[in-house]
């Protein structure tokens, strides 16, 4: 594990998820009320990305069935997800976002 | 070189009558049966309703088939294609193999092991029980389209159906308010089936799959027909598996007359002895004859009853056989008036030694569409739905042992089959 630049804190607003690959990982950004967050962005369930999914309180529901996962344990929630998704630990390093892949 | 016989087989119009008020049952009442009965679409299209689709426990598979969570079976209930599938707390679900969304028949594989139903179309995710879990794009993209914001998964499942089991044996029923299983089968059917299913865990030897081109009734009806046992399968009078004068009996279950036993005792003897009277009668008596590999014969007594032969139909789509000690069960898949698909599954049990399996698997010869005992019903079907379809005479005559519905003390009776037609007749409202 090391830690990388993924992306400007600018380009994740509040409220909102982006996609970005860094490190060869496919990871979700998240802003959830002021504070940042990282899971891996490929669904345990059938490999859809989570950034094109629907954020909200805290959870992301993927795209394609909406299995839920909570942000900041990584922890699936409800059918059709079993398998949590990896979360990465994220800082704010000046204007930039940086986390521990 | 072409089969005059082979291409000519257009049915009479006049034995596919339109409209269903046109079908009328003959005065003879349950001494007759009308051609109708095996050639009609209209009459075909209220079977699927009232029967299949009605009051009735249907076979769909063996638990042995799904043992696992994640198991799946593709299935029928009628013409109508199911899913059996067993969910993560070990329960039994069947649901319609219809996509709730634009009706694909999604599920491809016979058999199978999966997490989840996921039809191929558009992905729209059902659990093992059948329940809709998730549609792609439900939110829509970018905050546009979607589904709107009352659709509610639990409205859109699979349709599912009532699962009742007994002793690994599997039955899904439209009907959510079915009698429970073992009221519908009655205790006199029970008697039998219970000495096959008994508990201990079944072992699949394998499948057969065969068209008969004959109405489904008529594969009820032939084994609610003693009569033909010795005069059509040469095999049986041959090398003695029954001769008139084995200790024999045709029961109907006294609820409904809709289910039956033809059953039978086959002597110690491996080839029976047969009366010289006997011989006379019986045309397909050939004297001295004897099979290469005799063990083929043998009947190993297994189970506490007086028979060694039990062939069981349930209504409306299960045989359930035993011939000695080769066992299976028949799953009647109905195609139309003039078609129906036959599924067999032959067994043993899990605890049978290796010698008793290839027992089993020898003696299995007799069964299956070229079984010995098994090709000559097909052929006289066919015969039959042949004959009804393109001749002017428009019904059958059944007054062996007159007077008689149900239960018959001799095997040249047809009271089995009155019995079944009388529940039918009702049912129908025909």
């Amino acid at each position: 594990m090391a830690w990388t630049r993924v992306a400007a804190t600018e380009e994740v607003a509040e409220g909102e998820v982006v996609g970005v690959t860094a490190a060869g990982q496919q990871i979700a950004l998240y802003r959830d009320k002021g504070e940042f967050f990282a899971t891996g962005n490929v669904c345990t369930h059938q490999f859809a990305l989570l950034s094109d999914g629907y954020f909200e309180d805290g959870c992301i529901e993927c795209p394609l069935h909406q299995g839920s996962f909570d942000i900041r344990t990584g922890k699936a929630l409800c059918a059709p997800v079993t398998e949590d998704i990896k979360v990465y630990p994220i800082r704010v390093d000046g204007d930039d976002l940086l986390a521990d892949i | 070189m072409f089969q005059s016989q082979a291409i000519l087989g257009r049915m009479a119009g006049c034995k596919n009558p339109d409209q269903i008020d046109d079908h009328v049952w003959p005065a003879e009442g349950l001494d007759s049966i009308p051609d109708w009965v095996y050639t009609s679409d209209a009459v075909y299209e209220r079977e699927v309703e009232r029967i299949f689709h009605g009051r009735t426990w249907n076979f769909v598979a063996l638990e042995v088939e799904v043992p696992n969570v994640g198991d799946y079976k593709r299935s029928y209930v009628g013409p109508t294609p199911v899913v059996v599938s067993r969910a993560e707390d070990g329960s039994i679900h069947v649901f319609e193999n219809r996509c709730a969304h634009r009706g694909a028949e999604f599920c491809r594989s016979s058999r199978g092991n999966n997490k989840e139903f996921v039809c191929p179309y558009h992905q729209w995710s059902y659990d093992l029980k059948g329940n809709l879990q998730g549609i792609p794009f439900k939110r829509g993209v970018n905050k546009a389209g979607g589904m709107p914001k009352d659709f509610k998964n639990e409205d859109h499942g699979l349709k599912k159906l009532a699962v009742a089991t007994r002793n690994g044996v599997v039955f899904a029923s439209f009907c959510h308010d079915m009698e429970p299983l073992e009221d519908y089968l009655t205790p006199e059917i029970l008697k039998d089936f219970d000495v096959v299913f008994n508990g201990r865990k079944l072992h699949l030897h394998g499948y057969y799959k065969n068209e008969v081109p004959a109405n489904w009734k008529m594969y009820h009806e032939n084994l609610k027909d003693p009569y033909h046992a010795t005069l059509l399968h040469s095999f049986l009078v041959v090398f003695g598996l029954m001769v008139a004068g084995n200790e024999s009996a045709m029961i109907a279950d006294g609820k409904y007359g809709i289910h039956g036993t033809m059953a039978s005792a086959k002597k110690e003897d491996k080839y029976a002895k047969v009366s010289d009277d006997t011989k006379k009668e019986m045309r397909s008596f050939h004297e001295g004859m004897k099979l290469q590999d005799e063990r083929f014969l043998e009947y190993i007594k297994e189970f506490d009853s007086p028979w060694s032969v039990t062939m069981q139909t349930i209504w409306p789509n299960l045989i359930v056989q035993r011939e000695m000690n080769t066992l299976g069960v028949r799953h009647i898949v109905p195609n139309g008036p003039n078609s129906f698909v036959m599924m067999w599954t032959m067994f043993g049990y899990e605890d049978d030694s290796d010698e008793m399996t290839r027992h089993r698997l020898r003696q299995g010869n007799l069964m299956g569409p070229s079984g010995f005992l098994g090709l000559e019903d097909n052929e006289a079907l066919r015969f039959t739905q042949e004959g009804i379809s393109k001749s002017t005479s428009d019904q059958s005559v059944i007054k062996l042992d007159a007077g008689n519905v149900g239960t018959a003390d001799s095997l040249i009776s047809e009271a089995a089959i009155r019995a079944m037609y009388r529940h039918y007749r009702e049912v129908m409202g025909l």
